[in-house]
């Protein structure tokens, strides 16, 4: 009896006490966090003093070492609060520390990764330029090596943290012309009157997920010693980004998941309640229709998103697999806020109704980990490929 | 201090219950810990960390034991689950029992419990288990002191237009109303501590507990019949102009509604 679909009882435990945290610290806050457009320092202190940002760390840094699963059973219940938070949260627990956990020394780990994980310091990642994103061989920004260390320079945009960022994972190249292979990762500080580091530059306003403040970091001739070369050798970047996205993209299809499911339930409930020509809309066919439709392509797109957990639980390679399941949960996401947006009728023009939310938070994940566009080229040529 | 808490799992408010047939509902698998049972766990780890001791999670459910987790993962010592399927369909009184004949032997300075569960409102068992074990208790409190060397409890609940305040003997047990205090978020370390957490098992044939006096044939309490609520009637709009539209709702709402 290989097939096995169900949830430990230690699993189901752990997602109750997330949800039941989420319910209690988060979801009181939700329409103030999204209306006030500020990162919540005091949430994040209360959320970090709980000891969740070391979910995936070693325990001998102040982490938790669970596995994959369990990781992503958070990051469902987690998503299903502030979509902003959970993006705050998730860079830091994922995308801003991950290299600093696999290939920092010693001395950066207890100077970075513990006090990332007290919540003390915030990290990000930056891959994004304003000629590149999805297209990583267009990286500009340059690291040159240097005696004792590397000489960093260029802009990074879209920086999910970067306003408040204290350190930051950045991916750059050697050379512009060895495109991906010219990729390596870097750990840059910010800068301060005792060391050189990063700036911010423009912070953006964005559609959604607002309490994430995002914005641009500015590398302007950065000296950052060897150490802080985040890899084996040179030229792997590429290699290891494609090890983490898929994470990222698990994760990413996961607050599709959250964020659908909350839409709709809200969705469900207004229907049963609106009256339109004396019934309940969800009595009239065409609104039934709706609710069917995100149910089959839901329930599809949370077992092939658990089925890829489960992949990269077990080392079984799972790139395309991952990139598949980030693309159906985030388009039945797009589906869910969209007809849930409909069911709400003009009301859903309203800030007073959450389901706008829902719609607006739900744009920015047809974006990270790689747009559509780009991820349905890949896929293609790889199936048309055979 | 020893402390031992009563603890159940009940239907989350959001679990769909439906009637199955008379005696008998349909409950979607959605459980979680009864908020006033956390208010307990609380109040008893207050004490502890204020007094030292030993705080224990007790419950009586035969399938659930995320309770318990709930309640190490809040910080308690121990749980343990007294479980059995002879159990299924005890009624408040059975379970009072039952918790009578694991208690009896033990050595404790205080027993917590929420004042009722959510899911049949009785609040009985918490009272019977001290009238069984012949304790002094005190019901639905919203303030606790403890004197360990006095061996003595001051107490808190609210009464009809005020508070009463009370003085009572250990061992005693208390049952705990919202306002005692605010339970705590789980750190996640004690949340993977409680995921892996060792509950002690016990079976009802090993506390001496004869068939007949647990179980659905012990019961003293029968359900003759749920009902489903009432359906919302439908809305009524009042077409007339003012003023007569304020006489018609004045008279709707003292004669329909019967709210006024």
């Amino acid at each position: 009896m290989a097939l096995d679909f169900t949830f430990t009882e230690e699993q189901e435990f752990f997602r109750q006490t997330i949800r039941d945290t989420v319910n209690r610290m988060i979801m009181p806050r939700v329409k103030e966090l999204d209306e006030k457009e500020e990162f919540p320092w005091d949430l994040w202190r209360e959320f970090a003093a709980l000891g969740y940002l070391g979910l995936r760390h070693e325990e001998k840094y102040g982490g938790m070492g669970t596995d994959t699963i369990t990781q992503m059973i958070f990051y469902e219940e987690l998503a299903r609060g502030s979509c902003g938070f959970f993006m705050s949260v998730t860079m830091q627990i994922l995308m801003g520390t991950y290299f600093i956990g696999r290939f920092g020394n010693e001395e950066i780990k207890q100077r970075i990764l513990v006090p990332a994980i007290k919540g003390e310091k915030i990290g990000t990642i930056c891959f994004t330029e304003d000629q590149s994103g999805s297209d990583l061989a267009g990286t500009r920004t340059l690291a040159t090596k240097v005696d004792g260390g590397w000489r960093i320079n260029g802009r990074k945009q879209w920086i999910t943290n970067g306003p408040i960022a204290d350190f930051a994972t950045v991916m750059a190249t050697v050379d512009p012309k060895l495109g991906l292979k010219g990729l390596n990762f870097f750990l840059v500080e910010r800068k301060t009157k005792d060391r050189d580091g990063f700036v911010s530059g423009q912070r953006l306003h964005k559609l959604g997920s607002r309490c994430s403040v995002t914005g641009e970091l500015v590398f302007d001739n950065v000296f950052i010693p060897d150490e802080n070369f985040l890899g084996e050798e040179i030229g792997k970047g590429v290699q290891y980004a494609g090890e983490i996205l898929n994470e990222v993209r698990v994760m990413t299809g996961m607050s599709a998941l959250a964020i659908a499911r909350e839409a709709m339930e809200d969705a469900r409930q207004y229907a049963n309640n609106r009256i339109a020509f004396g019934n309940p809309i969800s009595k009239y066919q065409l609104i039934r229709e709706k609710f069917a439709k995100f149910w089959a392509w839901y329930e599809a797109a949370r077992t092939f998103l658990y089925k890829c957990a489960w992949m990269i639980q077990n080392n079984i390679p799972c790139i395309n697999e991952c990139m598949l399941a980030k693309y159906h949960a985030t388009e039945m996401c797009m589906y869910a806020v969209e007809e849930a947006m409909r069911i709400y009728g003009g009301n859903a023009f309203c800030t007073e109704y959450p389901v706008q939310r829902y719609w607006r938070d739900a744009k920015f994940l047809l974006y990270g980990g790689g747009t559509h566009e780009v991820l349905c080229d890949y896929l293609g040529r790889v199936y048309c490929k055979g | 201090m020893d402390i031992f808490v009563l603890v159940k799992q009940v239907p989350d408010p959001e679990a769909t219950i439906r009637i199955k047939t008379d005696t008998e509902l349909e409950i979607e698998n959605k459980y979680f810990t009864n908020f006033f049972d956390e208010i307990a766990i609380e109040a008893a780890l207050r004490l502890k960390e204020k007094f030292g001791g030993k705080v224990t999670v007790l419950t009586v459910d035969h399938r659930r034991v995320d309770a318990l987790r709930r309640g190490i993962s809040m910080g308690a010592d121990e749980a343990v689950q007294i479980a059995d399927p002879a159990l299924e369909g005890s009624d408040p009184f059975a379970i009072a029992r039952i918790l009578t004949a694991y208690l009896k032997d033990k050595p404790f300075d205080l027993i917590l419990a929420g004042r009722q569960a959510m899911d049949d409102d009785s609040g009985i068992v918490g009272i019977a288990l001290a009238e069984a074990l012949n304790i002094p208790h005190v019901h639905s409190i919203i303030g606790l002191e403890v004197d360990p060397s006095k061996k003595e409890a001051k107490v808190i609940r609210e009464v009809e237009n005020g508070k009463e305040h009370l003085t009572c003997p250990l061992p005693a047990l208390f049952t705990c109303q919202k306002g005692l205090n605010t339970p705590r978020i789980p750190l996640v370390m004690n949340v993977m501590k409680a995921m892996k957490a060792q509950i002690k098992k016990v079976d009802s044939a090993s506390l001496g507990m004869e068939p007949n006096k647990v179980g659905s044939s012990s019961l003293q309490v029968k359900v003759l019949r749920y009902l489903p609520p009432p359906k919302r009637p439908p809305v009524k709009m009042i077409k007339e102009d003012y003023p007569e539209n304020v006489k018609i709702l004045v008279r709707l709402l003292r004669e329909e509604a019967k709210v006024l």
